[in-house]
């Protein structure tokens, strides 16, 4: 139920805003701020995650996510330097950010398996969702071939860290 | 340390017996493109002797390592690659042991 009304929140953070009207307006200096920004708020997640959780599983899988997120972020802010694009705010980059930090402050009130289970649902969520921004909004939005290519390049990523996150969903509620 | 120890064993047991088997073959290299989180060949066939780079186009770094422990090549940076010869005969099923979706087999023959 919990976890559904967060993907709900995600869901409506992450797609409303490009659904409607403004997904014509989204431009390259848009995309860019919002690969940025859902990475970070991702490595954010991970940082906590990976210094409070007590399982080794969740672990492993938090100090992944800030690896990769910033192995991806590297890679975007190079490429946007290159072609001298200022990543520009957004409505989509300002409600990741606040989704991000109400997930942040909502899994500094939790411990043990609660903790968890609210990291790692938020996680099979958010990559659920940015999967589907890159599909619906931001691959078919990017003007920029080199831009549009590294969205694509970052796409198997994001698959694969849902993959894994939902296998952790799955083990933890087989543990009980 | 202790992947190089076993790396010394094995290099010592090539150095004994791989002549004998492998004289006048040539022997080759093959490539492993680690890609959109796959390896690439998933199943790829060599003979004893010959070498083989895995080579890191992701953005984001793996591991090419034996389940059965026989090879580790540790962290491989984007853009970096990483070689093995191959000494030992026999089908290798592989992992990156950072994301449990990616996995391979190498078989020595």
């Amino acid at each position: 139920m919990k976890m559904s009304a967060i993907g709900v929140a995600v869901a409506g953070v992450l797609l409303f805003p490009m659904a409607g009207p403004l997904a014509q307006s989204v431009n390259d200096a848009q995309i860019a701020s919002i690969v940025v920004t859902a990475n970070q708020v991702d490595i954010d997640a991970g940082k906590l995650a990976a210094s409070r959780s007590t399982n080794g599983e969740v672990k492993a899988f938090a100090r992944l996510m800030v690896t990769d997120h910033t192995g991806v972020n590297k890679s975007a802010t190079d490429l946007a330097a290159r072609l001298k694009v200022t990543p520009q705010d957004n409505p989509t980059s300002q409600s990741l950010k606040a989704d991000g930090e109400k997930n942040l402050a909502h899994l500094k009130t939790l411990k043990g398996a609660a903790f968890d289970k609210a990291y790692i649902d938020h996680e099979v969520a958010y990559h659920q969702q940015v999967i589907d921004a890159l599909d619906k909004t931001l691959i078919p939005g990017a003007t920029n071939e080199e831009l549009k290519a590294l969205l694509v390049k970052v796409r198997p990523a994001f698959v694969a860290h849902l993959e894994h996150a939902k296998r952790l969903q799955a083990s933890a509620s087989t543990q009980g | 340390m202790r992947i190089a120890t076993v790396a010394a064993a094995i290099g010592l047991i090539v150095c004994t017996v791989g002549p004998v088997a492998g004289d006048r073959r040539k022997s080759k290299t093959y490539t492993v493109t680690i890609e959109g989180m796959r390896f690439q060949p998933a199943r790829l066939t060599v003979a004893r002797g010959d070498t083989i780079v895995w080579v890191n186009n992701d953005l984001v770094p793996h591991t090419a390592t034996s389940e059965a422990g026989s090879f580790d090549s540790q962290i491989i940076q984007p853009e970096k690659s990483w070689r093995l010869s191959a000494t030992k005969k026999g089908e290798f099923a592989y992992i990156c042991t950072f994301h449990p979706t990616m996995k391979a087999m190498l078989h020595v023959q």
